[in-house]
C-alpha cells in the first residue's frame, strides 16, 4: 500500500527507529511500509495517524475497488 | 520473573530478550549435540529440555514483547508456503507411490512412506485446527 511516511517521518526530523519506538513496532517494520512491502494492521495504521496528527487515509492510499479480490 | 535489564530504549531491550532467547535455543542445541557425541544422550537430552525451558522463561517472563506484528506475519506466510509445499508434494507423490506398489514394480522405502503418512497426518491436523477457528463461539 503506497504512503508517505519516509515523507512525514523526515519532516519530523525522526529516524526509523525513532518513529519504530513511538508505535512500538521494530526499525524493520516501518522501513518495510515505507518501501511498499509491509501492508500495516489497521492498528499499527491509526498510531501512526495518531503520530502524525492527520487521518489514516492521508497517510495510506490503498488503490482498491469495491468487489472481490482475484486471488 | 526475569529481572529487566536498563531500560535504554523498547527497541534495545525487546533485540536484548530476543537475543536471550536464540541463546537459550542454541546452547541447548548445542549441548544436545555436543553431549550426544560424547556418549550421554540423557544428559543431552535434559540440557536441550533446559534450552526449550529457558526460551519459555525469556518469552513469558518478561513484559517487552520480543515479536511485532510485522513478525507474525512473515511467521504466517512461512507456514503457508511450506503448507502449500508439503500439500503439493504429498498430491503430486502420493497417489503414484502407492499406484506404482499396487503394480508390483516399486517398493516404497519405509523411509518414504512414513514420509507420506507424516504429511497425511500433518494435513489431518491442518484440517482439524482450521475447522476449530472457524467454528469456534
Amino acid at each position: 500500500m503506497k504512503n508517505d511516511i519516509r515523507r512525514r517521518r523526515e519532516a519530523s526530523e525522526l529516524s526509523q527507529a525513532d518513529l519504530a519506538e513511538a508505535v512500538g513496532v521494530t526499525r524493520q517494520t516501518i522501513n518495510a511500509i515505507e518501501r511498499d512491502r509491509y501492508d500495516p494492521s489497521i492498528e499499527l495504521a491509526f498510531k501512526l495517524a495518531l503520530f502524525f496528527d492527520c487521518h489514516i487515509e492521508e497517510i495510506f492510499d490503498p488503490e482498491v475497488e469495491l468487489g472481490f479480490d482475484d486471488d | 520473573m526475569i529481572p529487566d535489564v536498563p531500560p535504554e530504549s523498547r527497541l534495545e531491550r525487546m533485540r536484548f530478550y530476543r537475543y536471550l532467547l536464540y541463546g537459550c535455543a542454541v546452547l541447548g542445541a548445542a549441548g544436545f549435540i555436543v553431549a550426544e557425541t560424547l556418549g550421554f544422550p540423557l544428559v543431552g537430552v535434559g540440557v536441550y529440555w533446559s534450552g526449550l525451558l529457558g526460551m519459555v522463561a525469556v518469552k513469558f517472563g518478561t513484559s517487552v514483547g520480543l515479536f511485532d506484528e510485522r513478525d507474525r506475519a512473515l511467521e504466517r506466510r512461512a507456514s503457508n508456503v511450506t503448507l502449500y509445499l508439503a500439500g503439493g508434494l504429498l498430491i503430486v507423490a502420493a497417489p503414484a507411490v502407492f499406484a506404482l506398489e499396487e503394480t508390483g514394480r516399486y517398493e516404497a522405502p519405509p523411509v518414504l512412506s512414513g514420509a507420506l503418512f507424516g504429511f497425511s497426518a500433518l494435513f489431518l491436523l491442518y484440517g482439524a485446527v482450521f475447522l476449530v477457528l472457524k467454528y469456534r463461539p
